[in-house]
């Protein structure tokens, strides 16, 4: 199986979003970004970043993360549905993907005339689809409601009939986003052997799930996103105990990011670094960091105020301060500048949290925010249990 | 990625292309009790209408010349009627499988094109009926039909995907539309415009600049043997292939990120 060529390669492959801001566009700008080639001003993320692995012909990938992780859009990249913004995803034979059960039914059309259309739309001729039907129908147990529009099937039944068809394709590549988890009992046991011989039969196969009890049954390998970049690709059991502990660190995606302001003033970039050196993003307990913020005034403004926010992973601010509680006052800016922000020990165990910088004017008219634009997480350096640190000392009276 | 040549891979995928077609013809006229009638009845209650509204404004328009217009134009009314909701209608198809995307819109027009050769079969047998035998004129409609589908084809493509990125264009088209019907010859004679001493000299060519004024005057050419305006046509016609050439770029441009807009 070695040298045979990989069924999945991806190398470097990133996807960027640009997040709207609903009424900003003007005809003008439109009618530029449509034909600009070049990167666009405004908020950006990067769904995926720097993700490279190969699959091999005949395995099974396992993508786990925690929401927001990048595993739809990586399925996605690898379908071909979305376009990459760098890097590649090259996949050698027909791909079945069961993104979405049923995303091509029709609901006006009966299930018979759904499956020749869903047939025909992963790839298949009309006489394999006929050959095939009544293996289909068989599978998917509908055999009395298949000429019935699916506007009047169940859920249940929809998703039967989506997993038949995108069985039946018998492609070389399957791609399956959070499927298993549908269906009632028996017929999720009749996929999972199903599933079993399709991967016996030398076929690859990739599946995104929050299912840890089916990765680690199915799955050879398991890749672990989050925040779009790739924590580790592994044995199911190290991915899916390096999953647990993500998610122990604080769940979600967190507090959204936000920017805004009238941009008189702009934070151009904010570095952070703690005392052993180099980027903050990861803490240990008790460390503090310092954040650089530069800044650009298009005009001279006066008495500028900066401000700063800490707020944990529901978006509760848990601390806030700015130059005009704490000083130093600054007469004006104007130009390129830059501002540091000493932040001592955090009183926290564990966790992530958010940071929030901001310029305004003395008289509260927003500069420019950037809510939650950066992230540092504090990794437990000891035992204690719950998230902050408190000065405890047990003792024996007497 | 697995992006071919367009050419070889709509070839490959033709199966696909028609069930689409089947599907949005099966689709529209789902749960109606005429059902494929209504794609014949609409066009003719449409003339009716205009008929009524010709006498009402003593318009110098004779029937004939009514039914060959509206069938056309309801050709390329219906396209770009539709083109909206081409690819936004599939929204959940284009983020989850993929297929070349360009076979949403060429189905649309293809479905279009369907009911335009339906009602051209019911003009054959009703010109007659009406004292216009068939004539060898006929045998320019295979490439004025040709050029109208490219037309078509053309604004769908380039409509519908402009409305995956700006929804103002689903709000826009029936404006258009409704200007464009008043400027194209399909209820009046495009003699009033030709042969009016009152308009200034350049009207003319830019009235034919229009596409589907050019294709008109070719259709009821073909059909009743009009003879063609003194003016040139062949500008017009330009334009409908242009439309289409530029559609094309259009489209193939914003596909890429169709499946992040939506």
């Amino acid at each position: 199986m070695g040298d045979v060529a990989p069924a999945i390669t991806v190398s470097n492959l990133g996807k960027r979003y640009r997040l709207q801001h609903q009424g900003q566009t003007t005809l003008k700008t439109a009618a530029l970004r449509i034909f600009a080639r070049g990167t666009p001003r405004g908020e950006e993320f990067w769904a995926l970043r720097r993700v490279s692995f190969e699959v091999r012909r005949g395995e099974t990938l396992g993508i786990i993360g925690r929401n927001g992780a990048g595993k739809s859009t990586m399925l996605g990249l690898i379908a071909g549905t979305i376009t990459p913004t760098e890097g590649t995803a090259e996949t050698d034979g027909r791909i079945s993907s069961l993104l979405e059960l049923g995303a091509g039914f029709h609901p006006d059309l009966t299930g018979r005339e759904n499956v020749f259309l869903n047939g025909s739309i992963l790839g298949l001729r009309r006489r394999e689809i006929r050959n095939r039907f009544d293996d289909i129908v068989a599978f998917s147990e509908l055999e009395r409601f298949i000429d019935l529009p699916v506007k009047h099937y169940s859920s249940g039944m929809f998703v039967r009939l989506a997993f038949s068809v995108a069985m039946e394709v018998d492609p070389e590549i399957l791609i399956v986003d959070e499927v298993l988890s549908v269906g009632d009992e028996r017929f999720r046991d009749k996929c999972r052997t199903r599933i079993g011989e399709f991967r016996r039969r030398g076929k690859t196969f990739l599946i995104v799930s929050h299912d840890m009890d089916t990765i680690q049954a199915i799955c050879d390998r398991v890749l672990v996103l989050d925040r779009g970049e790739t924590v580790l690709v592994d044995r199911p059991a190290r991915a899916v105990s390096e999953y647990h502990s993500l998610n122990a660190l604080g769940g979600g995606e967190g507090p959204a990011m936000r920017e805004w302001g009238t941009r008189e003033a702009e934070i151009t970039g904010v570095e952070l670094s703690t005392a052993r050196g180099g980027e903050a993003g990861a803490l240990r307990g008790g460390e503090g960091f310092t954040a650089l913020v530069r800044w650009r005034a298009a005009r001279r403004i006066e008495n500028p105020v900066f401000g700063f926010a800490l707020a944990d992973d529901d978006g509760k601010v848990l601390y806030g301060t700015n130059t005009a509680i704490d000083g130093p006052a600054i007469p004006a800016i104007e130009g390129v500048g830059a501002i540091a922000l000493e932040i001592g020990p955090l009183p926290f165990l564990r966790g992530r949290y958010h940071l929030t910088f901001a310029v305004h004017s003395h008289d509260h008219r927003t500069f420019h925010r950037l809510d939650n634009c950066r992230a540092v997480t504090v990794a437990p350096d000891d035992e204690h249990d719950g998230s902050i640190r408190l000065a405890a000392r047990w003792d024996l009276p007497g | 990625m697995r992006r071919q040549p367009l050419l070889p891979e709509l070839i490959a995928r033709r199966e696909l292309v028609s069930n689409f077609v089947v599907r949005n013809l099966k689709q529209r006229y789902k749960g109606s009790a005429l059902g494929f009638l209504w794609s014949l009845l609409h066009p003719l209650f449409l003339v009716v209408i205009y008929l009524v509204f010709i006498r009402l404004m003593r318009f110098s328009m004779r029937l004939p010349h009514l039914l060959v217009g509206v069938m056309a134009w309801q050709f390329v009314s219906l396209s770009a009627g539709d083109a909206a909701g081409v690819v936004l209608g599939h929204a959940s198809l284009v983020k989850k499988t993929w297929f070349p995307r360009v076979i949403l819109p060429l189905a649309a027009v293809l479905g279009n094109l369907v009911h335009f050769g339906l009602s051209l079969l019911v003009l054959a047998v009703v010109l007659p009926l009406l004292g216009v035998p068939p004539r060898a004129g006929w045998l320019h409609l295979p490439w004025l039909i040709g050029l109208q589908f490219l037309f078509c084809l053309g604004i769908s493509l380039g409509l519908s995907a402009l409305n995956v990125f700006f929804r103002d264009v689903e709000h826009l088209v029936p404006i258009g539309l409704m200007s464009w019907f008043f400027v194209t010859p399909v209820i009046y004679s495009a003699e009033q415009v030709v042969g009016n001493p009152t308009l200034p000299g350049w009207v003319a060519p830019v009235f034919f600049a229009n596409p589907m004024a050019a294709l008109l005057a070719w259709y009821r050419h073909a059909f009743l043997g009009d003879p063609l305006p003194a003016v040139p046509l062949w500008p017009g016609l330009s334009m409908a292939f242009a439309v289409f050439a530029l559609g094309l770029l259009l489209f193939m441009r914003l596909e890429p990120r169709f499946a992040d807009e939506l």
